[in-house]
């Protein structure tokens, strides 16, 4: 049963690299559009280096997990752009295509000979969105970005950790997820646009520039009120408030407490689970769920403001109760009597252990040629009528070479021979792998 | 200032219905931004988020939330109790106007009003009916409660964050501040509706859209989970820096003025790279033994990682301001930055040359702030703050009457029976 799909005959030409751009037509992809990667195997940035192959297997351009992950739902075409015939061809695929997309540093596109007013030149109506570190204006648009940076410099950083220690920060490239979502979001919407209007446009994503309003409410309080982020109890780690400090927002949510991480049995690296109480009917709801324990009964904790000066004590003696339990049961327990509480989850949890996302089927197995069979991530939304999904493995690196050259752009096949013996479509001296014997025979 | 007929946003014409909490409004401010027409439906007194600090002043009042104000740019508001015969009734008429329904209830709770998609979809074909929820529509979590800190951990982010052992000892895992689970959550409600309006432009039908934050939070924490797939490897917390198999140098350094930067420098050594950090190194005479040419053989710069990061880098970091060391490296082309707290920001100049700043009219208090701005330039079709956050009930007139052809007599009958 084919259903249909909401970027039905939309094409994409993708030059993304390493993860943001990947991410963001990953997404454009699993709508149904037909998306391109045009790649270079000897400028190739996120099949190599790879940290996830699995163990018995070789490195090579096809074995990454993470890549695997990151770009289902496309097809590859590697070409040399900086050659004149590479460009010719990339020129012509620009040509049928809707949306060109690449997360070069900000002159890399223009210097081809590929920027807006060239792309234009192309295809009038097309929706170009270049997702470089700082944006393709501004006096720093040639500083460059990987995630980590991006947090630094825009303050999403600062928000995270311990007062009184070193920046705990995100313990990965959130701006790469993040950027991504906006590369795809700034796509569709450029999509919307066009098809409402006949009028395509050039949309200059910056990645530093883009997590600037994730931190909204800080800088409302700086500008507004003159209150900065550097100042006693901030960040507050995983509390709300930190006790002993002047009472200040957190820009998470409510000053409450409960409102931290408690150690679970056994003890181990990931066993922790969270509990907020919101309310003091939540509070004595949890006081309900630990056996009405004597400690709690103490006048100090029956209001919210005796909770937050004697969080220290507080936070103890939950602990001294969820350490009897495992995660998933205080979560159990916790939640039947409405009292908000959910485990850490690691990696290894989310795959095997969380109930909900078994339910919800958000990694399902899909057949690559060089990995074998293997859980993918699934969209985190399900629409009733367009279903995003995953229907094609990553691509093997220029495994749509003679497809994209011979059936869409209507090359002979002379000509892609030629290609790949002058240089166009694989080096001449690096050695082919057997699919692109075949795609020559 | 530039009135004279400025270009629409590339969501001109668009009418969203916004039902949302805090889970829900930076959607609706994401649509509204870019030139929909948002109209945000609050019960009457008010969304509880409004409760939400800081507050201007530091007085409390729910039109003075900062929160409130930020995340609900661009929109229009009215107030409407839906579980009230007429308020569905109004409801009704409202949503034959709208080409998206943006709503974050308990699961279940429209259908038990019989505002279900169904019979929305049946007086209006074209409309998308998005459900944004903490655990989506259907499975054992459903009803679950959560928060931001929550998400954060059955999502996995505070798997990935928190300190090394000898920074913090027996640190808990992490969870990174500033409401990013309802971001992850809205960023990709966004995107479906995105997608949805654009088959609409070709097939003309609305539908059905089922969104999970928890989904959304699962899928953000970038290789970990391809980590496990593929390698079966549970990663460790690391202070600053990515999580990892097994230990990785810092990339943390604390500068002159006490700030930090981070200098991604581990994995790129090599006998190139050696020269242009000793160059840089050199701008503040802190190259050490950088020059020496022991350093053009990579099984040196192997053997000696730690010195090159530890010692120098780290030593040169903590020779000037952490600013400086952020704009002289990225001049060399070094892909470092400093770590700032968000009030540095309003400085930055190359954020004034963007012109990401807005200047926001807050006609009720006569006086306007400063706003952040747009992650993207949309070159054909700008981005916008059209309008401060609503006050309670601001629009109601404007939309009840002036629009949907209520009288005012009307207007005041539903303000006693407490249905607006």
């Amino acid at each position: 049963m084919s259903r249909p799909r909401a970027l039905e005959n939309i094409r994409v030409v993708d030059f993304s690299w390493v993860r943001a751009g990947p991410w963001a037509t990953r997404w454009l992809g699993a709508f149904g559009a037909e998306v391109i990667k045009i790649e270079w195997p000897e400028s190739e940035r996120g099949r190599l280096p790879s940290s996830t192959t699995p163990q018995d297997l070789e490195v090579n351009l096809n074995t990454s997990g993470n890549f695997n992950d990151t770009n289902v739902n496309k097809k590859s075409l590697s070409l040399n752009v900086r050659s004149p015939k590479g460009l010719e061809v990339a020129r012509r695929l620009i040509a049928v295509s809707d949306i060109v997309i690449e997360n070069f540093s900000s002159r890399v596109l223009r210097n081809w000979g590929l920027g807006y007013d060239e792309l234009r030149r192309i295809k009038p109506d097309i929706v170009y969105v270049s997702m470089s570190g700082y944006g393709h204006t501004g006096r720093h648009h040639h500083y460059t970005t990987f995630g980590p940076v991006a947090q630094a410099v825009s303050g999403l950083t600062h928000l995270s950790g311990l007062p009184d220690k070193p920046p705990a920060g995100w313990g990965w490239s959130y701006m790469d997820d993040t950027g991504g979502m906006y590369g795809a979001m700034c796509a569709l919407t450029g999509l919307y646009h066009r098809n409402m209007t006949g009028e395509g446009q050039h949309i200059d994503l910056s990645q530093m520039v883009a997590s600037v309003p994730l931190v909204g409410p800080a800088l409302l309080d700086f500008a507004v009120n003159g209150r900065g982020s550097q100042r006693p109890g901030f960040p507050p780690g995983n509390r709300a408030h930190w006790p002993g400090t002047p009472p200040a927002s957190n820009y998470r949510g409510p000053t409450v407490a409960p409102h931290n991480a408690y150690r679970t049995d056994p003890g181990g690296y990931n066993d922790w689970c969270v509990i907020v109480c919101h309310s003091d009917d939540e509070w004595r709801r949890l006081v309900e769920v630990m056996g009405a324990p004597s400690w709690a009964a103490s006048p100090k904790f029956a209001t919210l403001s005796g909770r937050l000066e004697h969080q220290e004590v507080l936070d103890e003696n939950i602990e001294s109760w969820t350490m009897t339990l495992g995660k998933y049961e205080v979560t159990e327990r916790c939640q039947a009597a409405g009292v908000r509480a959910l485990p850490v989850q690691s990696a290894e949890d989310r795959v095997e252990h969380d109930p909900q996302l078994r339910h919800r089927e958000m990694y399902r197995e899909m057949e690559h040629p060089a990995l074998g069979t293997r859980k993918v991530q699934n969209a985190p939304f399900k629409m009733s009528e367009t279903p995003a999904s995953n229907h094609l493995p990553s691509p093997l690196i220029g495994q749509h070479t003679r497809e994209v050259v011979e059936s869409l752009l209507g090359y002979s096949h002379e000509e892609l021979r030629a290609g790949f013996a002058d240089g166009t479509f694989w080096p001449t001296k690096r050695e082919r792998f057997p699919y692109m014997e075949e795609m020559l025979s | 200032m530039s009135d004279a007929q400025p270009l629409p946003g590339p969501l001109a014409g668009l009418r969203i219905l916004e039902l949302a909490d805090e889970t829900g409004q930076f959607c609706g401010k994401l649509l509204g931004d870019l030139g929909a027409d948002v109209v945000k439906i609050e019960p009457p007194g008010g969304e509880p988020c409004r409760h939400v600090g800081p507050f201007l002043d530091d007085i409390p009042h729910p039109e003075r939330s900062l929160s409130f104000w930020y995340y609900n740019t661009s929109k229009r508001g009215i107030t409407l109790d839906l579980e009230t015969a007429d308020g569905r009734q109004l409801f009704r008429r409202l949503a034959a106007t709208a080409d998206v329904i943006l709503e974050t209830f308990r699961p279940g709770f429209l259908t038990s009003l019989g505002l279900d998609y169904e019979s929305l979809h049946e007086q209006n074909p074209a409309l998308i009916l998005c459900s944004l929820t903490p655990f989506g529509q259907t499975g054992p979590w459903r009803d679950y409660l959560s928060s931001d800190l929550l998400h954060m951990a059955a999502g996995g982010e505070m798997a990935s964050s928190g300190y090394d052992e000898a920074d913090v000892p027996n640190a808990p895992p992490i969870a990174p501040g500033g409401g990013n689970a309802w971001h992850m959550g809205c960023h990709f409600a966004y995107m479906a509706i995105m997608a949805a309006l654009v088959h609409r432009t070709v097939s003309g039908q609305g539908q059905y859209i089922d969104a999970s934050i928890h989904e959304a939070c699962a899928l953000t924490t970038e290789a970990a989970i391809a980590n496990y797939i593929y390698r079966g490897e549970v990663l460790i917390r690391q202070t600053g820096r990515h999580h990892a198999a097994g230990p990785t140098p810092r990339t943390q350094f604390r500068a002159k003025d006490g700030a930090y930067v981070c200098a991604l420098v581990a994995g790129r050594l090599n006998p190139r790279y050696i020269k242009e950090l000793a160059d840089l190194l050199d701008t503040n005479g802190m190259a050490g033994d950088l020059r020496n040419p022991k350093y053009q053989d990579p099984a040196v710069i192997a053997a000696n990682t730690s010195h090159i990061i530890d010692d120098l880098v780290a030593g040169f970091i903590a020779s000037l301001p952490a600013e400086e060391v952020y704009h002289a490296a990225q001049e060399r082309g070094f892909t470092w930055g400093a770590v700032r707290p968000p009030e540095a920001l309003l400085g930055d100049a190359h954020l004034h040359d963007r012109g990401f700043w807005k200047e926001v009219e807050h006609m009720e208090l006569g006086r306007s702030f400063i706003y952040p701005g747009e992650a993207a330039i949309y070159n054909g079709s700008p981005w916008r703050i059209s309008r401060r956050a609503p006050l309670i009930g601001e629009h109601n007139t404007e939309i009840f009457c002036d629009e949907l052809g209520l009288s005012r007599g009307e207007l005041s009958v539903l303000a006693e029976g407490r249905v607006i």
